[in-house]
């Protein structure tokens, strides 16, 4: 009986979802997150789950969570930077932008390794990669002593230009390991082969801080699934959306950073493609609201990734490969409060799992959106996470009146307010994700899930012209199905810079052959039969002149003239949809990216046939505010009582034990044959 | 209902800053100079149909607060009624509305159903306008007429067809054509991205909704303003200080500025400052009030969205002629070392009443240099144009930062060393802070500035540079000391090495050395009331010496134990007390 388990450590709870393979059968359970040791409370919701280790034939576990509480809390390792004389300080100075502009007292990111364990080496490469000085390795044996006296937990090796040649990073690694008495070494150019040294110095410095922590859990984990009679290599989730071996893992812990989201992204492509839809995710949870596109079937990947950016601080950036999501503060337990112009604003706060929302009574006052969503009747105060949990609307209300009270406003006015915003506020990310980056919404179906996605969805969707949302299954725990759907995959990147002509077409090819050869050998080295192996290949490509490039797709074998007029054309309608304008100038290549991935053997969605009635059975009619028309009567049903193929006019609610499905007048609502909940807006 | 109305002006608010926002990426992104795609040195707003600012994209401030005056310069010379669709017009005139000639204007009238309902607007940084020397502006100058092409307002595009006169004429009169027009074409691309976004909002809530949100963002910018204004200090406050030179001559030129704050009014009297220079120093009229406006908004609403009614009480006063108001044909092309200094009198003048919202002085000028030539390998120009980075100032509860761009820069970055050595021919030796020259000490220490040396890799190359504030460091506040000079040092073979602070189109051999360093800022409060640990870890991190802990800081450190000696600091800071220095 094998079973595929994938679990998703989130801040709060940690979600189990187990797929058995033989029966095609789903489990769920969801319990506590254990800061205190992450795998504890892994292996806890095995535990719980029933599964005997020995059945596992799959295991993809998260590390985002940690990686991200590590950096923003700065409990990390004590970590000693190793660079090339002369650029000592390139960590600290950054690219010295000022982004909260009119801040007269503004503070920059605070790098990660003080200056005091900045150690400089002599050495010296050139930008073509060859050597203008060679590495003194008296010099790294000071370094080593200095590790070793000040008790570094981990070392990172960055030197400017190793991303032509490494050699001397790898030089250096030799002469450490030996002499340190900490095993945990990152070297830039294992993490990043792209130019510029700031951004690959702290790519290395972060992965290097968050390593001994990510490299524990790993290990706990492993040992703790093995105990449980595991026999199967386990897997941890990147945010390049693949996911590694955990051997893979420890190297590069830095790869997981916003891992955690992307379960549901990958979630919904699936759904996205056996719906025959191209989707947009929205995912709400407790503290936020994330959205991301998918456009031809495929994740759009960010590699201008920073850790901390918003409007007012740069941030840290990240050479990686990141699912491109966008993050916003709006999520059930956001709070609603008035600036003090008077105008009402949600978020970021948020009231979190503690002390939670007013109505929860568990020490919150301020009013949060789970509370407007209780005022205005969409939440049931008896029904909450299936009734496990009773809500008195009485505290919401009070919350909501103090703050109506500072707009003269009464306090069902303002929960009304305040959900209108947060619509707002995520009509703006999903436009982030869409119409910024030349995609229209109206092509666009919505996958809706978390606890609050599906309250939110119909709204969003009739600004954006979204015609169709999807509520997948058990919403509440649909990031750790998602997982389920992931393959194994791995980002290789060279930069090169030469222009796209035939001249250049044996370097290329060259290239290309070198890194897929490396994609081998990783995939390899994790059990994946050749025949498992795919490969996507992309140029970097830009106008001569310009700075900036975009990921144009190639084919793995680019031999011959043809196939360089069509990268090229390609590349001129990328341009054109991302920047409404084409040039008539030569174009040149500026990095080389490999995507190797290794198939994993995919549960299909089954559709199942609907009954010959199929009538939904309406449980009761409650009084529910939905739009400027105020309060009326609704229908609600809970979901499992609704078959599939039945049909549900709006206005009406829907509930489940972890989320609530809205829909308004007008809408028409079924559930399909893969037991999705439907609504043509 | 007029709460939902409330809403949705938010919503309208907030798309137009992302309209802003859109057309400044797409230029960034399209451009094919470095200064615009890697430094960002642009910005980007949007104006009513008056010419009024609605919103913004944070870029470079000195730049933002100068974008509703080029628009206004546009309407002015082509009349209410004098545009169709499909016009951009193109403006770069200091005296009226610009900063110098490099920074060109280009502005669109968005149209909507037959009327204008706003210009779309972007400034930016072209690298090269023709003029005396290579990257157009220049330390040496001494009329407008030396430092490139001078554009009064004109159609560059009539009704969407692009003006071929004009296109030939900029490419017969600058040095990178294919740059310099690539760049129009970008920035012209841009604008029509902006106005997209507008026609597509004014076809979501209708024209006359657009309008009356834009006349509300503006009415509510000025009504937070005057409740700010309410909690500043009010009086009349006086300050002055010095620029290095005239651009020309050694003779310096004295600043003066006197604010008076009220309930209602924040007035930036400027008269009394010196006559206009002959050098390239001058800060036309439009960049003293872009200069006054960005630290007026740092002590009202830091961080609120930007219109003009957060301007509408601030008044700002300078005589003609005088080298806040220059008059044609005065040079201007370095005009940021006299800019720099209207922002940094208010701010000198405030801080000590507002420290929580401003730090001691900082290193203040933009240390703006070229490196241009002919690339051996590829036989095309290359100029590499850069603001530098330097030391902040200590504040209430915090040491300054270091390596931080000036105040008229913002989101602004400083160029990959690493991407330079592949786009220019120079190696890079060196990059880290400038700890030798040290920062204010104080409380609160200043931050330090940067060392950064170029090596020539090619047969010869010209470098221009202007490094203000090299003579008279930035000011210290509450007993805290001085910053440290800008400046650069040039090696060149077979010559002693020359330490400078400017230096126009100056010629350079292959291996010639370009050593630039930048100050550190002001410290805050006195010295010896630093926590001895906060001493003593910038000894550990190398920031203070021994030495200097115990001089200038009173703090005596065991240098075995590494550890605070708390007795003999005790008596240290005791004797340095009863002996006044």
């Amino acid at each position: 009986m094998p079973v595929r388990v994938a679990i998703d450590v989130g801040g709060t709870f940690t979600d189990l979802c187990a797929l058995n393979e033989a029966t095609g059968e789903y489990a769920f359970v969801k319990d506590s997150t254990t800061p205190e040791n992450y795998a504890a409370g892994v292996i806890n919701v095995v535990r719980k789950s029933g599964i005997p280790g020995g059945e596992m034939n799959r295991f993809i576990g998260t590390g985002s969570t940690m990686v991200i509480n590590a950096l923003t809390e700065r409990k990390g390792a004590k970590t000693i930077l190793v660079t090339t004389k002369g650029f000592r300080d390139v960590l600290e100075i950054g690219r010295s932008n000022r982004t909260d502009i009119y801040n007269f007292r503004y503070e920059k990111p605070k790098p990660f390794v003080p200056r005091r364990f900045r150690y400089e080496v002599d050495e010296r490469t050139s930008y073509k990669g060859e050597e203008m000085r060679p590495l003194i390795k008296d010099d790294v044996l000071k370094v080593a002593e200095a590790c070793n006296r000040n008790k570094a937990e981990a070392i990172a090796i960055a030197f400017y230009n190793a991303y032509a040649n490494p050699k001397h990073e790898l030089e250096c690694y030799e002469i450490l390991k030996n002499k340190v008495k900490t095993p945990y070494i990152s070297m830039s150019h294992e993490l990043s082969r792209e130019w510029r040294e700031y951004e690959r110095v702290n790519t290395t410095v972060l992965n290097a801080f968050v390593q001994p922590k990510v490299h524990q859990y790993l290990t706990t984990l492993e040992l703790e699934l093995r105990r449980l009679g595991a026999k199967i290599g386990a897997h941890v989730m990147q945010s390049n959306g693949g996911v590694a071996t955990f051997e893979q893992g420890r190297k590069t812990p830095i790869y997981q950073v916003e891992s955690g989201p992307i379960g549901g992204v990958i979630g919904a492509q699936a759904i996205g493609k056996a719906i025959g839809a191209d989707v947009i995710t929205l995912d709400v949870g407790g503290t936020t609201a994330k959205t991301s596109l998918i456009d031809s079937g495929r994740m759009k990947i960010n590699t201008e990734y920073f850790i901390g950016r918003n409007q007012f601080f740069s941030g840290y950036p990240v050479k990686a490969p990141v699912v491109d999501i966008v993050e916003i503060g709006a999520g059930g337990g956001s709070i609603a409060w008035v600036d003090e112009l008077g105008s009402l604003k949600v978020g970021p706060q948020s009231a979190g799992a503690d002390p939670g929302p007013a109505c929860q009574n568990k020490g919150g006052t301020d009013p949060t959106l789970t509370d407007a969503f209780v005022l205005t009747g969409v939440i049931d105060p008896n029904y909450f996470l299936g009734g496990e949990i009773k809500l008195r609307p009485e505290l919401a209300e009070k919350a909501y009146r103090e703050v109506g009270g500072k707009m003269h406003m009464k306090a069902i006015d303002a929960a009304i307010g305040a959900i209108e915003i947060a619509t707002a506020n995520m009509v703006n990310a999903i436009k982030l994700v869409s119409v910024r980056r030349g995609y229209d919404p109206r092509d666009f179906a919505m996958v809706a899930f978390g606890g609050g996605g599906p309250m939110f969805a119909v709204a969003l969707a009739q600004e954006l012209g979204i015609k169709k949302v999807v509520v997948p299954k058990v919403p509440g725990v649909f990031s750790a199905w998602g997982m389920l759907m992931t393959d194994l995959r791995h980002d290789y990147i060279r930069t090169k810079v030469v222009g796209l002509e035939s001249s250049n077409l044996g370097e290329l090819q060259g290239t290309l052959d070198e890194m897929k050869k490396e994609g081998t050998k990783q995939l390899e080295s994790e059990g994946i039969k050749a025949s498992e192996m795919r490969y996507e290949g992309f140029f970097d490509i830009r106008y001569l002149g310009q700075e900036h490039t975009i990921p144009t797709p190639v084919p793995m074998g680019v031999k011959s003239a043809d196939s360089l007029a069509l990268i090229r054309r390609r590349f001129h309608d990328l341009h054109f949809k991302a920047y409404t304008f084409n040039l008539n100038d030569p174009t040149e290549v500026v990095n080389i990216r490999v995507v190797a991935f290794g198939k994993v053997k995919k549960q299909p969605l089954r559709p199942s046939r609907a009954p010959r009635r199929a009538r939904a059975k309406q449980s009761r009619m409650r009084s529910v505010y939905l739009d400027e028309s105020g309060f009326k009567r609704v229908p609600v049903y809970s979901r499992d009582s609704i078959p599939v193929g039945a049909k549900i006019q709006g206005p009406a609610i829907i509930e489940e034990p972890t989320a609530t499905t809205i829909l308004k007048k007008g809408n028409l609502m079924t559930i399909d044959r893969y037991g999705n909940l439907v609504v043509e807006v | 209902m007029a709460k939902l109305s409330d809403f949705t002006l938010d919503i309208i608010e907030s798309s137009l800053i992302a309209s802003a926002e859109e057309t400044f990426s797409a230029f960034g992104r399209a451009s094919k100079s470095p200064v615009i795609y890697e430094v960002l040195d642009y910005a980007a707003g949007l104006t009513d149909a008056d010419g009024l600012l609605i919103a913004q994209a944070n870029g470079v401030p000195g730049f933002l607060g100068t974008l509703d005056m080029a628009v206004q310069d546009c309407i002015k010379k082509f009349g209410k009624d004098g545009f169709s669709p499909g016009d951009i017009c193109i403006v770069n005139i200091p005296y009226t509305s610009g900063t110098h000639l490099n920074d060109v204007n280009l502005i669109m009238p968005v149209f909507v159903q037959g009327r204008i309902v706003a210009y779309s607007a972007i400034k930016g940084h072209w690298s090269e306008v023709g003029g005396m020397h290579f990257g157009s502006w220049t330390s040496d100058s001494t009329e407008i007429y030396q430092e490139g092409l001078i554009f009064p307002p004109i159609k560059l595009f009539e009704k969407g067809k692009v003006n071929q006169a004009m296109v030939d004429m900029i490419r017969a009169n600058v040095r990178t054509p294919d740059m310099t027009l690539g760049d129009m074409e970008a920035h012209a691309a841009s604008l029509r991205v902006g106005a997209k976004r507008i026609e597509d909002m004014c076809k979501k809530y209708g024209v006359n909704t657009i309008l009356e949100a834009m006349d509300r963002i503006q009415k509510k910018g000025e009504k937070l303003t005057k409740l700010r204004l309410k909690e500043l200090p009010h009086g009349t406050f006086e300050v002055e200080d010095t620029v290095d030179d005239d651009g020309i001559t050694d003779i310096p030129v004295p600043v003066r500025a006197r604010i008076t704050i009220s309930d209602d009014e924040f007035i930036v009297d400027l008269r009394g400052s010196g006559k206009q220079a002959r050098g390239s120093i001058n800060c036309p009229w439009c960049a003293t009030v872009s200069a006054a406006r960005a630290i007026f908004k740092a002590v009202t609403d830091t961080h609120g969205p930007v219109s003009d009614g957060n301007f509408r009480a601030l008044k700002v006063l300078a005589d003609p002629g005088t080298i806040f108001n220059p008059i044609p044909p005065a040079p201007t092309s370095t005009y940021w070392e006299s800019m720099a200094f209207i922002t940094d009198l208010v701010w000198h003048a405030l801080a000590p009443m507002i420290p929580d919202k401003l730090s001691a002085g900082h290193f203040l000028s933009v240390c703006a240099t070229i490196v241009g030539g002919m690339d051996d390998r590829t036989k095309q120009p290359f100029a590499i144009v850069e603001p530098q980075p330097g030391g902040w100032g200590g504040a209430l509860g915090k040491d300054g930062e270091s390596g931080l761009v000036c105040s008229g820069d913002g989101e602004t970055y400083i160029m990959s060393n690493e991407v330079m050595e592949v786009r220019y021919p120079i190696v890079v030796e060196q990059y880290s802070l400038n700890i030798g020259d040290g920062s204010g000490k104080g409380k609160f220490r200043g931050g330090f500035g940067i060392m950064k040396d170029y090596r020539i890799n090619n047969s010869n190359a010209s470098f221009t540079s202007s490094m203000g504030r090299s003579l008279y460091p930035c000011w210290g506040m509450n007993g805290g000391g001085k910053g440290t000079p800008n400046y650069f040092i040039l090696e060149k073979a077979n010559q002693a090495p020359r330490r400078l602070r400017k230096v126009a189109a100056e010629s350079l051999q292959a291996h010639d050395l370009i050593r630039l360093r930048t100050g550190g800022g002001g410290g805050f409060g006195d010295p010896l009331e630093r926590d001895p640990e906060r001493v003593l870890n910038d000894v550990v991190d190398g920031y203070v010496t021994v030495e200097q802990a115990k001089n200038e800081y009173g703090v005596a450190i065991d240098e075995i134990q590494m550890k605070v000696n708390l007795g003999a600091t005790k008596s240290l800071r005791n004797s340095f007390l009863s002996s006044p220095k």
